[in-house]
């Protein structure tokens, strides 16, 4: 497991911020969906409420946990972007934690609002996907690689 | 008994299936082997968090045996619940541990798996407007309120009870129990008050489960017990708003005279008459209760006849899986045995009826004590097997999954589905 530094935690913790996770199903394609409900808890796991148990990412992040498959969570503001890498750990299904994030998500989408579990993710990697840093990075690494000509011509 | 396979342990059987989740194994065999806690972690589960009530269905001895209260169900890192029933360990049952707060499932010395229990839901402590605790009244799973109208099955009486039961039953006297300790008819409106309550708590519960023992007495056979189970959906359903509410009744073979008194009458959703055992001559001798009462062709239509009145997919039936080998009568090679369920239980599905696995636990205070149960292996191809079947007929178990039951490894495979 790996510590987000506090520049990440905050922003899943900013209403301004999209979060998406990325899950994989039977076949391997990827199914990425927002996910609101993101958040980094007290000891540094990721967790986020899943409104339907028969759903698509559902089922992928059972299948993650039980087959110990990776799954990705991705958390972009304005021009910064951060793609964090886990694993499923746990997926709640009843007591205080699910309580808790059930109640907030009817405080904000009313009382029929459903949280049927709550998945808890293990970070082991994060992955700097502001563009700017991406281009930086990539071009320090294979400066002649594609590099469009007509950057550097004269005139 | 002869296998004709070899008793593989939980590691050994995990290796050789990587396509059934190491979590489902792991659940089948601490079922088949049995659960004991610590003295620290029977300690740490007398905190208000967990700390469920001392009344089970399925004995006394253990609830007598020690001042302390049980936990409710254990629930896998994955979120699978295992129901398992203290009083029936052996030298060779699992050990859940509590180290550092944390509750660890120990095999001798090694360390298997985090797990957690059931908390304790916010309704139990209270009683009743008629002075009747409700944790008597609705016992809680991780997500299903579970109502018994009735404690006592009346195949007892004549000694035809299911030779695997220990339902309700005291393990020293061998026999069922009465007396003040437990309530024997429930009165619907402490059902009524107790599941309001239960309400009140967000997100606690999603299904309400009613059985009980079987009564076969009334103007035609099993009347009386239709009318009480009626009585208390009702009295169960003047807590929703809506017409039908989640909710499944584990209960005989009924007419279809009755299941359509029942299905019109209540809020019911979901309908279980259990098979328990899917072999037509192993039925008789197993079941011989239900072989009176009217026989398994009677069992089997009333499964049949109930999906015409409560829909495809809503009608289930457990079996005791692994009963099939009880000897002398039973299959004496476990691909004999696997053979008979995954024909039965296609049969069921090809009519819509969902049949489900419980693993068989030989009780104390059953006239099946001390019978060798089979080999977790066969555990894993029966669930596969079922499952598979079910998947097949476009069947998912929603009434019967893994987050409200918590007995059959079938269902919790269909998770992915």
């Amino acid at each position: 497991m790996i510590r987000l530094d506090d520049g990440i935690v905050a922003l899943f913790g900013d209403p301004q911020a999209v979060k998406v996770l990325g899950t994989v199903d039977e076949h391997g394609a990827p199914h990425v969906v927002s996910k609101g409900s993101l958040t980094v808890l007290d000891d540094g796991y990721i967790a986020y409420g899943e409104s339907s148990d028969s759903s698509q990412t559902n089922r992928n992040m059972v299948r993650s946990i039980w087959f110990d498959k990776p799954v990705t969570v991705t958390v972009i503001k304005g021009g910064a972007s951060y793609q964090i890498r886990g694993k499923p750990y746990k997926c709640v299904i009843t007591g205080p934690l699910l309580k808790e994030f059930l109640l907030r998500a009817r405080e904000r989408r009313g009382p029929d609002a459903d949280v049927q579990s709550v998945w808890i993710i293990i970070p082991d990697e994060v992955r700097v996907e502001t563009p700017a840093v991406r281009r930086e990075e990539e071009a320090k690494k294979r400066p002649y690689f594609n590099r469009h000509l007509e950057r550097d011509a004269l005139v | 008994m002869a296998m004709d396979n070899n008793e593989l342990n939980l590691a050994e059987v995990i290796e050789k299936y990587p396509d059934v989740p190491r979590f489902i194994i792991l659940k089948l065999d601490l079922q088949l082997r049995g659960v004991k806690l610590t003295d620290r972690a029977l300690e740490a589960v007398q905190d208000d968090r967990y700390r469920h009530s001392g009344i089970s269905l399925y004995g006394t001895e253990a609830d007598k045996a020690s001042p302390k209260a049980a936990p409710g169900p254990a629930i896998l890192r994955d979120g699978t619940t295992v129901v398992y029933t203290p009083g029936n360990e052996s030298e060779d049952s699992y050990v859940i541990d509590n180290v550092d707060g944390k509750f660890l499932i120990l095999d001798g010395e090694a360390q298997i798996e985090e797990v957690d229990f059931s908390p304790r839901p916010a309704y139990y402590g209270k009683k009743t407007s008629r002075g009747v605790p409700m944790e008597s009244v609705a016992n809680a799973r991780p997500q299903r309120l579970d109502i018994t109208p009735y404690r006592y099955c009346h195949f007892w009486d004549t000694g035809h009870q299911c030779k695997y039961c220990g339902f309700f039953t005291d393990l020293r006297e061998q026999r069922q129990v009465g007396g003040a300790q437990l309530i024997k008819v429930l009165d619907p409106e402490d059902a009524y008050e107790t599941v309001k309550e239960a309400l009140k708590e967000p997100g606690r519960f999603s299904q309400i489960y009613l059985t009980a023992g079987t009564d076969y007495g009334g103007p035609k056979p099993f009347d009386n017990e239709v009318g009480r189970y009626i009585e208390v959906l009702q009295a169960i359903g003047r807590n929703f708003k809506s017409r039908r509410f989640p909710s499944q009744l584990m209960a005989p073979a009924y007419s279809k005279a009755q299941l359509r008194r029942l299905h019109d009458e209540t809020g019911l959703v979901s309908y279980c008459p259990d098979i328990e055992v899917l072999d037509e001559s192993l039925f008789k001798w197993i079941c011989p209760g239900k072989e009176k009462w009217f026989g398994r062709d009677y069992w089997v239509r009333g499964a049949l006849d109930a999906v015409d009145i409560f829909g495809w997919g809503n009608v289930y039936s457990n079996i005791v899986a692994g009963v099939e080998t009880a000897q002398p009568h039973g299959f004496k090679a476990i691909d004999e045995a696997l053979k008979s369920n995954l024909e039965g239980c296609e049969f069921f599905a090809r009519h819509g009826v969902q049949v489900l696995a419980v693993v068989w636990k030989p009780w104390k205070s059953s006239a099946f004590r001390g019978q060798k149960q089979p080999p977790l292996e066969y555990y894993v191809r029966l669930i596969k097997g079922f499952h598979d079947i079910k998947r097949a007929y476009g069947l998912t178990p929603d009434s019967d999954d893994y987050k409200h039951c918590g007995n059959h490894g079938d269902s919790d495979l269909a998770r992915l589905d």
